[in-house]
């Protein structure tokens, strides 16, 4: 069976509500509650979480360097993410056209998930297998 | 929506979860903004406020993913107050206060259910008789009183006053300057300073409510919203022992009964439509029947507020089953007195208008003509679109058409300048015809 192709969409922005009221956070709230159900009863949620915006960074050889962060641009920082299954990027395009939060200057990012890259396909097909399969 | 695949673990279905009540978050709002300005003080409701925005997107950022908690206001207080805490913790410019109200935060739990709800209505006066402080200029109570008691964005009063964002956030940081420089203390007022400061609240939701009710223009949604806070914030002081006089009820008489026939006022279309013809089956009313019990309780007093006649007024249109069966006489003798207690022209219009349906158009004509003169009415459309309704019934429509132009030239609001088009094209149309041989 050939693989289900998966997609991630990452809610970039964590400030386009500051300046909604009250009403509207209800409205956008709703809206996305609906829309994640939704997605979760026609068997396409994989997964969706949101994120909390600091944590930490760490880099440099042996994990040398951790710093407080990301401080990334608000417009840019990730609030969430959904992980979705569906038969191919223009679906995952179409749900994402959904995102309640557009409206307000929310950004979704879609990455398809990358199933097989290309050295792994070619061990696969010379006969190896996964470390971890 | 799309069928599902058959599966043994299907997730719960949409349909399943919780609701969040209409308005929720805009109640919320007012409780828990309340709530911490008695901890923080009036001067820190900047502060206040951003707290509780932030609580409110900490909903909007998880609920989406978790669901929608069993109890939605305690979850929303319950974050407020760690915000709150958090908040006070870190600041250092106040630095002894600082201390006293993290303790505070520490021992409530206004998230608990069990909290007195006494308290909660408490606060929710004592926020209002803060935002309807005669230190504050009226115009600016009102538009105040949206923000921190109903919480409306700045965008929201802007679009129901017609005016900039800027305008409205100008007036919002004058409203705070003053709270703070005038030290106006977070607490209903007592004695004899209560009767004189409860007129100013009641004045300010009664202009809060006509700000709504008003037809002309701004987004027909938000106008609505309007009455219907103002409507909440009215039945809060009635039910509240302080506030429970009989004015108050007559206050809030007057604005269901007016309220209740809001959605008959326009048609499908959304254009004017005169009250004869309403369709008075699409007026609410469980609504009615409500301002008619608070009508009610409003004659325990010795004293009849203006409240009292518009109330009264707006109860004999209630009651009508049709238009011909309105008791005219008895709104007459109402406006009679109403313009004994309040000289503004738009009531003696009005008065004028109960005149010509009770003595006939002529009666009323010389009752309208007399306001000509009146300065605050010169521009107003609406004293020459009642001439030109009376110059009609009374079947002259060349005097009627021309007066339909007039009040066409100063009304910038499409609803009414169809309803007068719509007059003008009628006049119009009997001129013709009586020109017209056979």
């Amino acid at each position: 069976m050939p693989p289900t192709p998966e997609y991630l969409l990452l809610f970039r922005g964590t400030q386009w509500h500051k300046g909604l009221s009250p009403a509207e956070i209800q409205k956008v709230m709703s809206k996305w509650r609906k829309w994640f159900s939704d997605l979760e009863f026609q068997g396409k949620m994989k997964s969706g979480l949101p994120l909390m915006t600091e944590g930490k960074v760490v880099s440099g050889a042996n994990g040398r360097v951790v710093t407080d962060g990301p401080f990334t641009e608000s417009k840019e920082a990730i609030g969430g993410y959904f992980l979705i299954t569906v038969p191919n990027l223009e679906e995952a395009v179409a749900i994402a056209r959904q995102c309640p939060g557009l409206e307000y200057g929310a950004v979704v990012e879609i990455r398809p998930v990358a199933l097989e890259c290309g050295p792994a396909k070619i061990a696969r097909e010379a006969g190896g297998t996964y470390a971890s399969a | 929506m799309r069928v599902p695949d058959s599966s043994d673990n299907m997730p719960m279905q949409s349909a399943d979860m919780p609701q969040v009540l209409e308005n929720l978050f805009r109640h919320e709002w007012g409780k828990i903004v309340a709530t911490l300005t008695r901890i923080f003080g009036t001067e820190r409701l900047t502060l206040v406020e951003d707290v509780v925005q932030e609580a409110l997107a900490r909903a909007l950022q998880t609920w989406p993913y978790y669901g929608v908690p069993e109890n939605p206001s305690a979850w929303i207080m319950r974050v407020a107050r760690n915000l709150a805490l958090d908040q006070a913790r870190r600041e250092t410019r106040f630095r002894k206060k600082q201390e006293e109200i993290a303790d505070f935060l520490e021992r409530s739990d206004f998230g608990d259910p069990r909290f007195s709800l006494d308290e909660i209505e408490d606060d929710r006066l004592r926020m209002i008789f803060v935002c309807c402080h005669p230190e504050i200029p009226q115009e600016i109570q009102v538009a105040l009183a949206l923000r921190t008691l109903c919480g409306f964005s700045v965008g929201e009063i802007a679009n129901a006053f017609l005016t900039t964002e800027a305008a409205i956030a100008k007036r919002l940081t004058r409203a705070k300057q003053r709270i703070r420089t005038a030290h106006i203390p977070f607490e209903i007022p007592g004695g004899k300073e209560l009767t004189e400061r409860l007129n100013g609240v009641l004045q300010t939701l009664y202009l809060l409510f006509n700000e709504g009710y008003k037809a002309s223009g701004g987004e027909k949604l938000i106008r609505e919203e309007l009455c219907h806070e103002a409507i909440r914030l009215t039945d809060l002081v009635a039910c509240h022992v302080a506030g429970n006089r009989p004015q108050t009820h007559a206050l809030l008489a007057l604005m269901l009964l007016n309220a209740a026939r809001l959605s008959a006022r326009t048609d499908s279309e959304g254009n004017l439509l005169r009250l004869k013809e309403q369709n008075r089956s699409r007026w609410d009313k469980p609504m009615i029947a409500l301002g008619m019990f608070h009508l009610a309780q409003s004659a325990n007093g010795a004293e009849i507020s203006a409240y009292h006649l518009q109330a009264g007024i707006a109860a004999c249109h209630c009651a009508a089953r049709d238009a011909k069966a309105t008791d005219w006489r008895q709104i007459l003798s109402l406006y009679d007195r109403l313009v004994e207690l309040d000289d503004s022209p738009i009531v003696a219009l009005n008065r004028a208008v109960a005149v010509a349906n009770f003595h006939g158009p002529a009666a009323g004509m010389a009752a309208a003509k007399s306001l000509r003169g009146r300065k605050e009415l010169q521009s107003y459309y609406l004293l020459y679109a009642v001439l030109g309704e009376f110059e009609a019934q009374l079947h002259r429509p060349q005097a009627a058409a021309n007066y339909f132009r007039q009040a066409l030239k100063q009304t910038g609001t499409t609803s009414e300048q169809h309803l007068l088009r719509k007059r003008l094209r009628e006049c119009e149309k009997q001129l013709t015809s009586e020109l017209t041989p056979g």
